[in-house]
């Protein structure tokens, strides 16, 4: 029984309609990637399934679950939940600020009880939840030009800075540009963007020589010339090259990928695992991987434009656009192309923060598709 | 969207402007996606072969193996200088070992002096990170399979097999074989020098140069080129495969056969024992070396492993200089034994052999007495070299002059250096001449550049400034032996299974035949009875005897008539000289003795002489047949002299009235 725009509303919120509404295709090729992901783990670890493998697979499968059910859940109520979401993570994030849990020189975690939490990943979600509720209320004129602009500009300034300072610059700068990509999406004027693009390419340089850590300056000095620190951040680069062009057209195999089984490759399951799967499977395999992002990414840029709200719309696409930037920096990462920043390949690299994030993230995008005829509140003008 | 839209009239600006940015954003990420995509082509599929050597640079590692060093061997390839296998254990420092934590537990493991770790752990600390540093050789094989097993737990330990170079022999041919020791910066700077490259052989802590003899001549040859066995490493450098097909083996030194007996050689130190001297020991018909023995010596493998400071100043500051080769380096005045030369020189000039000198026991020149060991009479040049009759030759000296004695002197190999193969270590002695003199005196003391007539008399007998060593003092007494050929002394056989050219491929010496023969016959009645060294000449071999020239020479003035050794400090007392050849009626080999301040040539030198001479000829099959073969019915009583336990048996078989057993005998 298929819905559409003329079933009635009651028709509509049956389970079983609801379930069936799941864009079955899409969660195919999550559970494609996220199998690749495990593949490549199990080889790597000497065709095992511990340390790695294993736990991926089964954390998939859980956070597949959860994704599932917040498919089914009414977009009214992520609606609802948005700004306290964000509020949370806000605090949070200050409480890191104060108290939060210091390794390796960075202060990310928040330590709640035996667990161990990374407030930055709930702000992924909750800098789209928000921005997407703000601008469900705002005019299109509004949102083209406007004093009213100043305020998702601080909704994103407030995070992003905040995780920029614990230091982690490559979620902070995932969250600041998915922030801008939600400001673009809703319509932001072209002499506005303009401006922004020249305020960045003006504040960037000092930016980078006074604000950053001394190893964030040095990644990106070494990324510029990578000979000039062959054995440091520069090793990683070059050993992530070798290990991906060694691969060739067709891949040395699985199991067969002497960098990565030799941990030539480093981070070889984690931000490298693009590098490792490339090595074993080739042109072919990452290709193919590729596609899949790719296929993710435009089905669902196609679920945000059939959403009948503009809530739905701009979180879908702000998830859309956080998934992309994540595929975008590794990829460039690990081929060389951009500075060494902890950026995962995301449901691919282990890890499961940043599974559990991109999948809530998923269960939004679902949501606005099965959920795409409904009307939320026809908030225009009302803020909150 | 097959759903008709015309019921959301919300179908608004901000979903067209939102389908419109999104259409533009997705582009971009759509863009951004092909330029991985294309990155990913150009890096697996266009660079995809540059990137495949360096995954295998990574991945594959060549380690060197050493090259076994060539044998040297003796002429019946008896084992000179060969390889032993030798465990070590060695530590590569990584960046973050534990170096003293490490050294502690390896005591546990393997015993380490106490005394030695500290050392040690300067060492390793001190050495480039992952350069082994080589902690322990020669571990039992317990110690060896402790450490492997222990080894993963260990960081940079490893222990392995290497090959170390091994004299069997110890001392007995230190000096001709010489010794492989440890590189050190001149070795390096020599070999740079030479524009050839530096290799990474010489840096593997278990390789050594030749330092000495052969072993420093032949240093190239012997050392073979090193090999490389392919390993599989990981990003740690540790070896997690081998791969075999992929070794490069390692070629093999070269071999060396010398024309050395080590028998003989072995004899030849033995018989010195703690006295000081060289023993050269020549075949007279090929020119071969078949001893050169200088005494005392040390032992080679010591210099392989390394010699510690008090033990190489113990070495250095022995008043006997163990480390000097007194075969070829050391020299000396040769004495009596050079009256043959001088014999040689008379003959040629063309003094009549048959003419009588008289030998009162004095002879005048000048103001100058000069004195003969006895009183010898009348004496024709036969009983003066038989004799060893000083006065016939200061009398005939000063008819010859230093030039033909020189002249005699230099075709009989003195005041020179043999080509035997090995690089540098020979002394050429001095011959002297008129122009010599001239020569040497031209700079140092201008008014005495010209040569007096009373300097002869002494040159004659071999002394005064005549210098000589005793490889010349045999090749000398060989080419007088031989009659003919001016022999060339041969010390390399083969080297890598090649023959080297004989010494006897030579021109003759330029001397007539009869008077060769002269000179031969007169040094053979030197042993005949009657003769100086009758008593020295008997082998205890039958009818084979041993004709030879002893000599004593002096080392400081004579003051008055004291002319006595005993009780004087050894390193006053006079060189024992002694040539000879054997079998005298039908000569094959040719000795030379020189015992350093050993009073005396007939006292220190013949028996020695003797001994060593006895090994060669019965190690000479032919000789042998020749010893064994019975004597002449009547001499049956002499059957004791025999070596040979059979002649006896034998005898006491013949006397039981049994059969004697096939043998030698029966060719009678």
């Amino acid at each position: 029984m298929s819905v559409s725009a003329l079933s009635r509303p009651g028709e509509r919120d049956r389970p079983l309609n609801k379930f069936l509404e799941i864009d079955w295709v899409f969660c195919l090729m999550l559970i494609l990637i996220a199998g690749a992901g495990g593949l490549i783990m199990f080889s790597v670890a000497g065709g095992s399934w511990t340390p790695w493998a294993a736990q991926h697979l089964l954390r998939f499968g859980a956070v597949f679950v959860v994704m599932i059910v917040l498919a089914m859940t009414p977009i009214r109520w992520w609606f609802e939940a948005s700004y306290p979401i964000y509020a949370v993570g806000l605090i949070l994030l200050v409480l890191v600020e104060f108290m939060g849990a210091t390794a390796k020189g960075a202060t990310r975690w928040l330590d709640i009880g035996p667990l161990r939490f990374q407030p930055s990943e709930v702000m992924k979600v909750g800098i789209v939840l928000a921005l997407a509720r703000f601008y469900h209320g705002l005019s299109a004129d509004s949102a083209r030009e406007s004093w009213w602009l100043l305020i998702p500009l601080a909704m994103i300034g407030a995070p992003t800075l905040l995780v920029a300072h614990q230091p982690d610059l490559g979620t902070a700068i995932l969250i600041g540009a998915t922030g801008v990509a939600i400001m673009v999406l809703a319509g932001l004027s072209w002499r506005l963007i303009g401006a922004g693009v020249l305020a960045i390419l003006i504040a960037l340089p000092p930016f980078i020589m006074f604000v950053l850590h001394d190893y964030q300056r040095k990644r990106i000095l070494t990324f510029l010339n990578p000979e000039a620190d062959k054995m440091g951040d520069g090793y990683h680069i070059l050993q992530s090259k070798i290990a991906l062009g060694s691969g060739g057209f067709l891949g040395k195999g699985l199991g067969l990928g002497s960098q990565s089984q030799l941990n030539y490759l480093p981070e070889k399951h984690t931000d490298f695992i693009f590098a490792a799967l490339s090595e074993e499977l080739g042109f072919v395999g990452a290709g193919a991987v590729l596609l899949l992002y790719a296929g993710v990414i435009f089905m669902a840029l196609r679920i945000a434009s059939t959403s009948h709200s503009h809530f739905g719309r701009l979180g879908t696409a702000g998830v859309t656009a956080t998934f992309a930037l994540y595929v975008l920096i590794n990829g460039a990462m690990v081929m060389g192309m951009a500075p060494v920043v902890g950026v995962p390949m995301p449901l691919l690299s282990y890890g499961g923060t940043v599974m559990l994030t991109v999948m809530i993230g998923f269960g939004l995008v679902l949501s606005t598709r099965v959920h795409r005829y409904s009307e939320v509140t026809s908030g225009r003008g009302s803020l909150l | 969207m097959s759903e008709p839209s015309i019921f959301f009239s919300e179908v608004n600006q901000r979903q067209g402007g939102f389908n419109r940015r999104a259409f533009l954003l997705g582009g971009i990420t759509g863009l951004g996606l092909g330029i991985l995509g294309g990155r990913l082509a150009i890096l697996q599929a266009v660079e995809a072969q540059r990137y495949e050597k360096l995954a295998a640079s990574n991945q594959f590692n060549f380690r060197l193996v050493p090259p076994p060093r060539g044998r040297v061997l003796d002429r019946h390839g008896v084992v000179l200088a060969s390889n032993r296998p030798n465990f070590r254990l060695m530590v590569a420092r990584e960046k973050e070992t534990d170096v003293d934590g490490l050294v502690r537990n390896l005591c546990e493991l393997v015993p380490i002096p106490e005394d030695r770790v500290p050392r040690l752990i300067k060492d390793i600390k001190r050495a480039a990170p992952k350069a082994p540093v080589p902690v322990m050789e020669d571990m039992t094989w317990e110690e060896f399979s402790r450490v492997n097993v222990r080894a993963p737990e260990l960081p940079g330990v490893t222990a392995e097999m290497a090959e170390v170079r091994v004299y069997p022999w110890g001392g007995a041919f230190a000096h001709v074989v010489g010794y492989v020791a440890k590189v050190n910066s001149d070795d390096i700077d020599a070999i740079k020098e030479k524009g050839e490259p530096v290799g990474p052989l010489f840096y593997n802590p278990g390789f050594r140069i030749g330092k000495q003899g052969i072993e420093k001549a032949f240093d190239e040859r012997l050392r073979g080129e090193a090999g490389g066995k392919k390993v599989e490493v990981d990003a740690r450098g540790r070896v997690v495969a081998e791969d075999i097909g992929g070794d490069i083996p390692a070629r093999p030194g070269d071999e060396i056969q010398l024309t050395l007996d080590a028998d003989v050689q072995q004899r030849a130190l033995e018989v010195f024992g703690e006295d000081s001297g060289g023993a050269v020991v020549m075949d007279i018909r090929t020119g071969d070396i078949l001893c050169m023995a200088s005494a005392p010596s040390f032992d080679a493998n010591r210099f392989v492993r390394g010699l510690t400071g008090p033990e190489y100043r113990a070495l250095a500051n022995y008043e006997r200089k163990p480390l000097l080769d007194k075969c070829m380096l050391g020299v000396y005045p040769p004495g009596s034994t050079f009256k043959p030369v001088t014999a040689m020189a008379c003959l040629e000039y063309g003094i009549n052999p048959e003419e009588r000198v008289h030998c009162g026991g004095a002879w005048r020149i000048g103001n100058t007495t000069m004195r003969c060991h006895k009183t010898h009479g009348s004496q024709n040049l036969h009983d003066a070299i038989k004799n060893s009759c000083d006065i016939y030759f200061y009398t005939m000296s000063l008819r010859l002059g230093p030039d033909r004695i020189a002249a005699a002197a230099k075709a009989l190999g003195f005041g020179q250096t043999f080509d035997i193969g090995l690089k540098g270590g020979q002394s050429k002695g001095l011959v002297p001449s008129t122009a010599w003199k001239a020569e040497y005196y031209k700079t140092r003391n201008p008014r005495n550049t010209k040569w007096f007539a009373g300097e002869t008399p002494s040159y004659a007998i071999g002394q005064g400034a005549l210098l000589v060593n005793a490889l010349q003092l045999c090749v000398a007494t060989a080419r007088l032996a031989n009659a003919r050929k001016a022999l060339n002394p041969r010390l390399i056989r083969s080297i890598g299974g090649v023959e080297q050219p004989k010494g006897s491929d030579v021109p003759d010496l330029p001397f007539k035949k009869e008077n060769l023969d002269y000179v031969r016959s007169g040094m053979a009645a030197v042993a005949a009875a009657g003769g100086t060294a009758f008593r020295a000449s008997q082998l205890g071999l039958g009818d084979i005897l041993m004709a030879g020239k002893t000599g004593t020479a002096q080392v400081r003035g004579y003051k008055g008539i004291d002319r006595k050794n005993t009780g004087k400090p050894w390193r006053f007392r006079d060189h024992g000289l002694f040539i000879a050849f054997a079998p005298f009626d039908d000569p094959r080999y040719a000795i030379s003795v020189i015992v350093e301040h050993g009073q005396g040539g007939s006292i220190a030198a013949a028996p020695k002489a003797r001994e060593i001479m006895r090994v060669a000829l019965l190690k000479d099959p032919e000789l042998r047949a020749r010893i064994e073969k019975p004597l002449p019915a009547p001499d049956l009583s002499e059957g004791e002299e025999f070596e040979d336990g059979d002649n006896l048996r034998d005898a006491a078989a013949a006397a039981a009235g049994e059969a004697p057993p096939p043998g030698p005998m029966v060719e009678e």
